[in-house]
């Protein structure tokens, strides 16, 4: 596709195709459960009330492809029907290259791969960041640019639809008529819109702006205090990992008692025993250098392994810190403190 | 089609096990398939329904239908294994990670600086060594083991005497020990090297490869001339599940084989 695909689609058009789709594919989408926007099964009874804008879902994508805990022994997943993930936000997609890097090359991970291989990516703008949001202060934005199947914009009362893949194409394959070619002022309002949500974004970041840019933030900074400070409040409860879109270290257990059974589980770097071998020893024994070890993982190593920063800016791990720990912060100190470079 | 399960291991039977020392036991296994590796990769050794670790064998490469791992009891996998006997089942895959670079070591004279149960990889690298002597003008190793109950394949040190030059030190000695006394460190004082011309391998628990390489820089080893085989907490070992980083490299996957030169700018790499 060399040119951008868009169409429009009004509201009810393009729930009578999603009511389709219900058939062919599982549906997950954000409903608001508790005030919050959680990712959900969509049915015939509910697919009204999916919120297509707003900003990202509690869950990461992660959580659909590499479930939290899963038997890896034997054969390949259950054939299941393919999945449709709406509502799916630019700060989980674009974690999505780490992942498929990862669990992909020469080991290729064949229960990661089936499940990617039989989801279909529909994602959609924001239109109002969480307080946490800060994917502009880590080279994003707020509306996905690439790596979706079908990409909402909501405007008025329907959708601007953009086509990123085939498989997003061939899911419009006998719907063609209910498509609209784009015409010039919802071109503009998509435009209008994204410049708005962009600023809304970058103003709240403005009082964390970096000095520096993110892969250069932890030069010469290795023993600042800034790591004792931002840890002092850490309770090792691991969920800055554990909701991380990007974050994808496991465990493997096969303290089953049950032959051909070995469990694959998420796991955290902040635990104390994440490290700990069997003799007892640790390189990372004090709190400080787990907590180090995160930020280095993010702003560095995932760059280094998988070619791109490891933080998408989702503001999950500020929203789960029990201590309130905001990463932010920590780095809008860490760039402007001495010893920068040095 | 499913692609090829990473994480499923092949099937093994202990066929002997061989008491080395108190707490060290070597694990004779045939794998239902031959099991090629080269020396200083790992397998990762499955105890089926207890628990899977990574170990290097230290039986020869070109031996791949029965493999040896020496192995300490030291935690509830081990003991576990420990526990079992001739005609048991493992479980085993690989192999992993990169190995001894013996391309870069030809034609170079090797030191071999091993503490405790860094000896078994060490063993699988000797073989290979040994099966190869004419291009290695030199080989010397230093050997040091906490007490003399605690030294392994005494049965096999008198014959590697006769090919190498092998020093043995323990850290405690007991009545009968006749041999030297102190930290493997202290044997590399009364060995005379050309600097220019050695790599140096080291092996051991990570107190000893610390000091281990810290003496050899003292003495003027360059940090591109130490090679290390790094442990860590490791799962996957095929550079998923990221324990065994040591800054952005995977221990599975990039070593564990590095020279010091790789890693003597990152923190945290001694545990």
């Amino acid at each position: 596709m060399t040119s951008v695909e868009r169409y429009y689609v009004g509201k009810e058009q393009w729930e009578s195709i999603l009511k389709d789709w219900l058939f062919k594919y599982s549906v997950l989408a954000p409903l608001k459960k508790a005030g919050i926007n959680h990712i959900e099964s969509i049915t015939s009874d509910n697919y009204q009330k999916i919120i297509y804008d707003e900003a990202r879902p509690v869950q990461p994508l992660k959580t659909f492809l590499l479930p939290s805990l899963e038997d890896v022994a034997g054969g390949s997943p259950q054939t299941q029907k393919s999945s449709l993930l709406l509502g799916i936000k630019a700060c989980d997609l674009s974690a999505l290259p780490i992942l498929d890097r990862a669990f992909g090359g020469d080991f290729a991970d064949p229960f990661y791969q089936a499940r990617r291989d039989k989801t279909v990516i529909v994602s959609s703008d924001c239109s109002q960041p969480w307080e946490t949001c800060f994917c502009t202060l880590v080279g994003g934005q707020p509306y996905p640019l690439k790596g979706f199947d079908l990409n909402l914009t909501k405007v008025w009362d329907g959708f601007i639809i953009e086509v990123g893949s085939l498989k997003g194409r061939d899911l419009f394959d006998g719907y063609d008529k209910l498509l609209k070619e784009l015409v010039r002022e919802e071109e503009l309002a998509l435009q209008k819109m994204r410049r708005e949500v962009l600023r809304k974004v970058d103003k709240q970041n403005h009082p964390h702006y970096l000095k520096r840019s993110v892969s250069e933030l932890l030069d010469g900074q290795w023993e600042s205090e800034v790591w004792d400070r931002h840890a002092s409040t850490c309770v090792e409860c691991g969920a800055c990992n554990l909701a991380c879109p990007t974050c994808h270290c496991y465990f493997l257990d096969d303290v089953t008692r049950r032959e051909g059974v070995k469990l694959r589980g998420w796991d955290a770097c902040l635990y104390s025993g994440y490290a700990v071998t069997a003799g007892g020893g640790t390189p990372r024994p004090r709190l400080v250098q787990r907590f180090r070890n995160r930020y280095a993982c993010k702003l560095q190593y995932l760059e280094k392994n998988y070619g791109q920063l490891g933080c998408t800016g989702c503001g999950r791990c500020i929203e789960g810190c029990q201590g309130l720990i905001d990463m932010r912060k920590a780095m809008h100190e860490l760039s402007k403190s001495p010893g920068a470079g040095s | 089609m499913m692609k090829k399960n990473p994480y499923a291991s092949q099937n093994a039977v202990i066929e002997k096990v061989v008491q080395e020392t108190p707490g060290i036991k070597t694990f004779q296994v045939r794998p239902d398939k031959a099991f090629s590796f080269r020396c200083g990769q790992f397998a990762e050794l499955l105890v089926p329904g207890v628990g899977e670790a990574p170990f290097a064998p230290s039986s020869p490469a070109y031996r791949p239908e029965l493999l040896e791992f020496t192995i300490q009891n030291v935690g509830y996998m081990t003991s576990r294994l420990h526990a079992m006997d001739a005609g048991d089942r493992v479980g085993l895959r690989g192999p992993y990670g990169n190995g001894f670079p013996l391309d870069a070591f030809k034609g170079r004279d090797i030191l071999l600086l091993i503490g405790g149960v860094g000896f078994p990889p060490a063993r699988a690298l000797l073989y290979s060594l040994l099966q190869d002597r004419a291009s290695y003008p030199r080989i010397v190793m230093c050997y040091g083991a906490r007490s003399p109950r605690d030294i392994v394949y005494q049965y096999q040190l008198d014959d590697l005497g006769k090919e190498i030059e092998f020093h043995i030190t323990v850290d405690r000695p007991d009545e009968g020990w006749t041999g030297k006394t102190g930290v493997v460190t202290t044997l590399l004082d009364k060995v005379s090297l050309n600097l220019g011309k050695t790599a140096a391998v080291v092996i051991g628990p990570p107190i000893m490869m610390k000091f281990g390489t810290l003496k050899l820089l003292k003495v003027g080893f360059p940090p591109e001339s130490i090679y290390l085989s790094m442990e860590r907490k490791m799962y996957c070992g095929v550079g998923q599940c990221r324990h065994c980083m040591i800054d952005h490299l995977f221990i599975c996957k990039d070593g564990p084989v590095f020279q010091f030169s790789q890693l003597q700018h990152f923190s945290d790499i001694w545990e």
